[in-house]
């Protein structure tokens, strides 16, 4: 009896080697009513760090006021978001509204699961900046209005550089190197803080080589890591990271990098304005030694090539209320709270004549100079793929850090690169 | 052993022809009384649940196994049949067979590893003393207890690159090289941080088995041994071995399921990574089917693990109900 009670163990053991997932919630409510939207609440997604507190109450106070309505923010990561997202837009309840990046917007704009927003375009978005409305337009409808962007720079304790006795921001990247050498050597900080995997900037990079991560052959995508131009951009990031005792196969958020440099002992880090914010959550005291400049180019008159991250804001087509979401983006997207976010963040606004509200501010004066010649990764429903983990761009920095050729390994990772931009959709 | 070979060779038919004559003893076959009834209503909530909670998902992955299923499907609930061509793009890449034979490798090392220390602390807790085994069990199950998410992030802070405690300890121990050695650098440094974690967590059931086994021998035994002449050794094979051995295949045969599919331990520590190669079955079907947006796929990776186990898992089937057998 014993040993039967065992061997019927071991077969509820191995049963229950099978991943069991799903879950649903359905409360149906959302009827477009005729007495203002009362009792209803909208859910907002948007990311971590994306939109400050005072943006989210603000905006939720206009919203209550002019639609009796409620709004619900929820904060998501971006580690993860898509396979997060690709799951609520199944389910019965999506969020009504969501941030997406550009990068990923094209992607899902041909699943269908976002709405077509044309009149939002034609009712608040004449005056978009055509260029970051890109991303939003896949097959020449709307599916995605354009929120904010924002570029890369150069945050800096600016302690560490006087102790190290410099007394200007680097120009041209060979002083931006020459400058880090001399805190190496000066002072006991770590120069620069740049894990191996820092691949928006590395994306930056190619960039400004004049160069995209992907061509077109026989109709078809695929992996151009082996070009010469992206091999030149890896030699660069190679150069800088080399400065870093950062770990080699982690990106900028494992350990977050504002943390990092929070801790007061690391001379610059590449990364977004807000990742200030960070660093001074970490450690208020660090607060008044952040300074920001501009990522320098090869020559004085030209910065370096940046990633142009931005993101949309999408309305979900499994919604149920979908005129309220799009009261919402009227709201969110206003000129008083695109600006306010615009000034609030550093981050540059959808519309050209908003610009305005960056005057004084320190991160986007920083980051502006390198935004025209700003880029993203190819707009096209393909990409997605290649962003989920393990990214294949990501492998490849690795290896070449690790002492590959830049030739062998694109070609370490160009079948994976290329049957993720084949993959079937 | 020729009885045996003479028997059909499927195990269960056996004990379902074998299980009444014993339990029923000398009532009627036909098994008319009130009562009869009451053991089929106590398995019935084991038997709901199992069917609710393993059958059906089950079901469901089988099914999608044999859909074209991506983010597009998914948000349309649009069904694609695809027929077989999941499994034949899975069976003709190179990718699964690589990582059926690490994750066999895989299982085979920590197996043997978790036995061997497993059974070794066992026999240790069975001579210890009351305090320091009461001391020592303390620990096991404290280990034992740790939920799995929790212990694989404190090894990853453990083993953290820069400030991880290990690398500092050895570096203070003189090591220096290793004062900044990523872990997650390499398949093997993967594997052995993986490997650590696994045997660590999984020793104190063993041991705590093992123990239990000991237990049940009696005393009287050994002296009987000993009054034979018999010495250490000699009475550890011939009257220790015997009683363990049945919990030895049966802690064996778990451990091999269990690792098998230790998904969440491989996930955390590194995703399968540095460059895919740390990625055994459980972790492929994720990472190709929900981390790639490609449900389908993932589904038919994980029906052929379930069938790879099944196999695996065959062989100690078979001995732990051929010995039933040899019980009746």
């Amino acid at each position: 009896m014993k040993r039967r009670l065992i061997s019927a163990i071991g077969v509820a053991g191995m049963m229950i080697s099978l991943a069991a997932c799903g879950g649903d919630n359905g409360d149906g409510d959302g009827k477009a009513g005729a007495d203002g939207y009362a009792g209803q609440t909208l859910t907002v997604w948007v990311m971590d760090g994306s939109s400050p507190d005072q943006w989210q109450k603000d905006v939720a106070a206009a919203f209550e006021k002019k639609t009796k309505a409620k709004v619900k923010f929820q904060i998501q990561q971006w580690n993860g978001i898509q396979q997060k997202l690709t799951t609520a837009l199944s389910e019965e309840n999506p969020p009504d509204v969501f941030e997406i990046g550009n990068t990923q917007t094209p992607a899902y704009a041909k699943t269908g699961g976002l709405a077509d927003l044309a009149d939002l375009k034609s009712e608040i978005g004449g005056e978009w900046t055509a260029s970051l409305n890109e991303s939003s337009i896949f097959e020449g409808k709307q599916y995605a209005a354009p929120w904010y962007f924002a570029n890369r720079v150069v945050l800096y304790n600016k302690k560490v550089w006087a102790d190290a006795g410099i007394k200007d921001t680097p120009k041209t990247r060979d002083e931006f190197y020459a400058d880090l050498k001399q805190i190496g050597e000066k002072t006991d900080a770590e120069p620069i803080y740049l894990p191996g995997q820092n691949w928006y900037h590395f994306v930056g990079l190619t960039i400004g080589e004049g160069v995209q991560l992907v061509k077109e052959q026989d109709g078809k995508y695929v992996s151009n890591l082996a070009d010469p131009k992206v091999a030149a951009a890896m030699e660069t990031y190679k150069k800088f990271q080399a400065l870093s005792k950062a770990p080699k196969d982690k990106d900028e958020a494992t350990p977050q990098q504002g943390e990092v440099f929070g801790k007061g002992n690391v001379g610059a880090f590449i990364g977004m304005g807000w990742e200030a914010g960070i660093a001074i959550k970490a450690n208020p005291k660090i607060e008044k030694e952040i300074g920001y400049f501009t990522i320098p180019g090869a020559t004085a008159d030209k910065p370096e090539g940046v990633f142009l991250g931005g993101s949309n804001l999408a309305v979900a087509a499994g919604s149920k209320k979908q005129e309220l979401a799009k009261e919402f983006l009227k709201i969110a997207l206003s000129d008083t709270y695109e600006g306010e976010l615009a000034k609030l963040n550093g981050v540059i606004p959808n519309k050209e004549a908003l610009q305005s509200n960056l005057k004084g501010n320190e991160v986007a004066e920083a980051a502006a100079p390198a935004a025209a010649g700003g880029g993203t990764t190819p707009l096209i429903p393909e990409w997605a793929a290649v962003e989920n983990a393990p990214n294949p761009v990501k492998t490849y920095m690795t290896a070449v850090l690790n002492g590959k050729s830049p030739a062998a390994a694109a070609k370490q990772v160009e079948d994976e690169f290329n049957k993720r931009l084949a993959q079937q959709q | 052993m020729t009885v045996q070979t003479e028997r059909p060779p499927s195990g269960p038919v056996d004990v379902a022809k074998t299980t009444p004559g014993r339990s029923g003893g000398g009532r009627p076959a036909t098994g008319k009384r009130p009562g009869a009834l009451v053991p089929y209503l106590l398995l019935l909530p084991a038997c709901a649940a199992t069917v609710l909670l393993l059958g059906w998902p089950l079901l469901k992955d089988v099914l999608l196994s044999f859909q074209n299923l991506n983010m597009a499907q998914l948000i349309q609930h649009v069904t694609e049949w695809n027929g077989v061509e999941n499994y034949r793009q899975v069976l003709t890449g190179e990718d699964f067979w690589r990582v059926t034979l690490r994750s066999i490798l895989f299982t085979a090392v920590n197996v043997v590893l978790i036995m061997v220390a497993g059974t070794l602390i066992g026999l240790l807790l069975a001579r210890l003393g009351k305090r320091m085994r009461i001391t020592l069990m303390m620990g096991l199950v404290l280990a034992w207890a740790m939920p799995v998410v929790a212990a694989s992030t404190v090894y990853q802070w453990l083993f953290a690159q820069r400030f991880g405690v290990v690398n500092w300890v050895l570096d203070k121990l003189g090591w220096h090289s290793m004062a900044d050695y990523s872990w997650t650098s390499s398949q093997m440094s993967t594997f052995f941080v993986v490997t650590l974690l696994i045997v660590w967590m999984s020793i104190p059931f063993v041991a705590i088995n093992l123990y239990a086994a000991t237990t049940t021998i009696p005393s009287e035994l050994y002296e009987a041994a000993s009054l034979d002449g018999a010495g250490v050794w000699k009475s550890f094979t011939t009257v220790t071995m015997p009683f363990l051995r049945p919990f030895l295949y049966a802690t064996t045969f778990l451990e091999v399921i269990w690792v098998f599919k230790a998904f969440v331990q491989v996930f955390t520590i590194n995703g399968g990574g540095p460059d895919r190669l740390t990625e055994i079955l459980p972790v492929y079907a994720y990472i190709e089917g929900v981390g790639n947006q490609h449900y389908g796929m993932g589904a038919a990776i994980a029906v052929l693990t379930i069938l790879i186990l099944l196999g695996l898992t065959a062989y100690y089937l078979r001995i732990v109900l051929k010995q039933e057998e040899d019980e009746l």
